[in-house]
């Protein structure tokens, strides 16, 4: 039996390259969140300057994501209405609330744990101690940035869930409808908060025990994605998964998307390998690599889960960015992260953070002014 | 008013009797005798034998529902199918919204801005609609698009508009082979009603458990689903070397862009 097409429609990608940013910073947001915790709201003092780097991804990343997700929005004017008719049935619909949580919570806790260094600056005699007043809210006491931590911490887990289930119910999408796929999206947000804490790193930092450390973190995260990834094709292969078997049947058969799987494998082995043989000496090449691998899982998902049509035969547009205005949404929120990331390590000082003495005691003694 | 063009005209004595009697409360007087009041339940059965692929329907709709250019509510697939032992055959397949029992795309709209109404169709409020487009991904058929003029969800309304005033929908007013027939399902005595009887029926994409409103006679069940075959349109990314070695001959390229 041959069918050949003749007339059919084209269908754009109705999600743009904003969704695949959206979904790229939430996770490695939501993943540092939970590394900074173990140093910053637990008091493990070995974790703290890892700790520092992931508040750092954490707040910056956690910042830009909501505007990315705003820009996906055809009538983002109308944002409001998430929180007026809030559809109990749908994931998106709980991802307003959750969202504004995680990020308000995770900035709030941010400034707990640096209260304490703002106050610091704000005592000092020079030009801009209003300025660290001002930012302390004129106290250093920060008892309550333990709470904040945990609180931020459940917000992050709720985060990971409703982005993994919101793509994952889509069942008119067979790429997207396996149930591996929000424990896909959760390891490899690790896998891009560590590429990006390592990078920062190797810029900010230069201690390599720290460099070795993050390094193994990321061989473990990327052994997480390799385990999963091989299930996800043992899954589809052996037939034992039927959703999987359709997610694999909707594009094996391209030659495009096999080269797309062999880059994932590559993208993933390469960066395991090197942070296993070389940890304190290839924090650039593992840390940019792995950031890569992260950004290039979502492009994949997203935008080739939406080059694959529900009706029609062969595949749609999608996969390729369409030109600047696609790339636009790419650029513009990079551009906004890099900025946040300058003004955290100029106004913050993060590397002075640690986790707040037990109880409601300041973690330094307050002076007056 | 459950017919296709040809039986309407043939009905329009009855109906013009009088104005106040819209077609659209046509399946009433059947049920006039019982207090409940009639609810009617819309559906299309579409009879892939008359079809002839003029694309007209595609048309009409356009014009009557002001639809952007490059989108579609509705169109009709065209594919040349040929099996084993068997000449090529052309094959239409007219697509649309099929206005499910179980549509996946209302329950996950954030907003509530798309809904069933009591008589069937699903419709968006776009003055509600935020253009997510989680409706659109979710949709198993592609029958929902983002109309880049009102940036918000767009699709095929069952001519509500025109079907409240007594109208049938443009695309079946238009059908020229008297392929497209719409009524009232829920009125045993309505055209649709008893083709649904007298003949084999099947729906787009079963296995979705969707409960479509569109019905087809005459589905071959390979083109039920995704279609697998050689696509019109081929983005440059998945152009592949012609598997028997013969040179790649252009495609015809109907309406895709
Ligand atoms: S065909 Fe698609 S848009 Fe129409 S009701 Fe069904 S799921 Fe919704
Ligand atoms: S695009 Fe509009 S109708 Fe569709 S899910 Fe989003 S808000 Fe609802
Ligand atoms: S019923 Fe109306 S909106 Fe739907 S396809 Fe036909 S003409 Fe278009």
């Amino acid at each position: 039996m041959q069918i050949h097409e003749l007339v059919g429609a084209v269908h754009e990608a109705a999600w743009l390259p904003w969704a695949v940013q959206y979904f790229f910073l939430i996770a490695l947001s939501a993943t540092a969140l939970l590394m900074a915790l173990p140093g910053l709201a637990l008091g493990r003092v070995a974790a703290l300057p890892r700790a520092r780097l992931a508040l750092m991804v954490a707040v910056t990343t956690g910042i830009t994501a909501p505007i990315a997700l705003l820009a996906d929005l055809h009538q983002p004017g109308r944002f409001w209405e998430f929180f007026l008719y809030t559809n109990s049935s749908s994931w998106m619909a709980w991802g307003a609330w959750f969202v504004p949580s995680y990020v308000g919570l995770t900035v709030a806790f941010a400034w707990a744990v640096h209260r304490p260094g703002l106050y610091a600056l704000g005592q000092e005699d020079w030009r801009f101690n209003w300025l660290f007043r001002w930012l302390s809210l004129g106290g250093a006491s920060n008892g309550f940035a333990r709470p904040l931590g945990i609180a931020a911490g459940a917000a992050a887990l709720l985060v990971l869930i409703y982005t993994g289930a919101e793509v994952y119910v889509v069942r008119a999408r067979p790429l997207w409808n396996t149930p591996f796929l929000p424990l896909q999206f959760a390891a490899t947000g690790f896998v891009g908060a560590l590429g990006l804490m390592l990078v920062l790193e190797r810029v900010l930092c230069r201690e390599p025990a720290l460099e070795a450390r993050l390094n193994r973190a990321l061989a473990a995260a990327l052994g997480v994605v390799a385990v999963l990834g091989a299930a996800w094709f043992a899954l589809a292969l052996s037939g034992l998964s039927p959703r999987h078997s359709e997610a694999l049947a909707s594009v094996a058969g391209f030659p495009v998307w096999q080269k797309i799987a062999l880059w994932g494998a590559v993208s993933v082995a390469v960066p395991f390998v090197l942070a296993l043989v070389s940890p304190s000496r290839t924090g650039w090449v593992t840390g940019l690599i792995a950031i890569h691998a992260a950004w290039m899982f979502r492009w994949t998902v997203f935008m080739g889960g939406q080059a694959v049509p529900k009706v029609g035969s062969g595949l749609y547009d999608a996969l390729l960015p369409a030109g600047l205005d696609g790339l636009m949404g790419v650029i513009g929120t990079f551009g906004l992260w890099l900025f946040l990331l300058i003004a955290y390590t100029t106004f913050i000082p993060w590397t002075e953070a640690s986790a707040p003495a037990d109880g409601a005691a300041p973690a330094r003694p307050a002076t007056s002014h | 008013m459950d017919t296709n063009r040809r039986g309407f005209l043939g009905a329009m004595g009855r109906v013009t009797i009088g104005a106040a009697a819209s077609m659209a409360g046509a399946g009433q007087s059947a049920q006039a005798a019982t207090d409940q009041p009639h609810i009617p339940h819309w559906g299309m059965v579409v009879d892939l034998r008359k079809c002839i692929g003029c694309q007209a329907c595609t048309v009409a709709c356009i014009m009557e529902n002001d639809v952007p250019e490059d989108s579609f509510r509705t169109h009709v697939s065209v594919y040349e199918v040929l099996k084993e032992g068997g000449d090529p055959a052309m094959v239409m397949l007219p697509r649309l919204c099929n206005h499910c029992d179980d549509p996946p795309c209302v329950p996950v709209c954030p907003v509530e801005a798309t809904f069933k109404l009591e008589t069937g169709e699903v419709v968006v409020d776009n003055t509600k609609c935020v253009g997510c487009a989680y409706c659109v991904q979710a949709c198993p058929y592609d029958a929902r698009f983002i109309n880049h003029e009102t940036q918000t969800a767009d699709k095929c309304t069952f001519c509500f508009h025109r079907t409240s005033a007594g109208l049938l929908p443009a695309c079946v007013e238009t059908c020229v082979g008297g392929a497209r027939n719409f009524g009232d399902l829920n009125d045993p005595e309505s055209e649709v009603s008893r083709m649904l009887r007298e003949n084999e029926v099947s729906v787009l994409r079963p296995e979705m458990h969707t409960n479509p409103n569109v019905y087809y006679i005459g589905l071959d069940a390979v083109l039920d689903g995704r279609v697998a075959g050689e696509a019109a349109y081929r983005p440059p990314l998945t152009v592949e070397p012609e598997p028997h070695g013969l040179a790649a001959e252009p495609q015809p390229h109907g309406e895709d862009a």
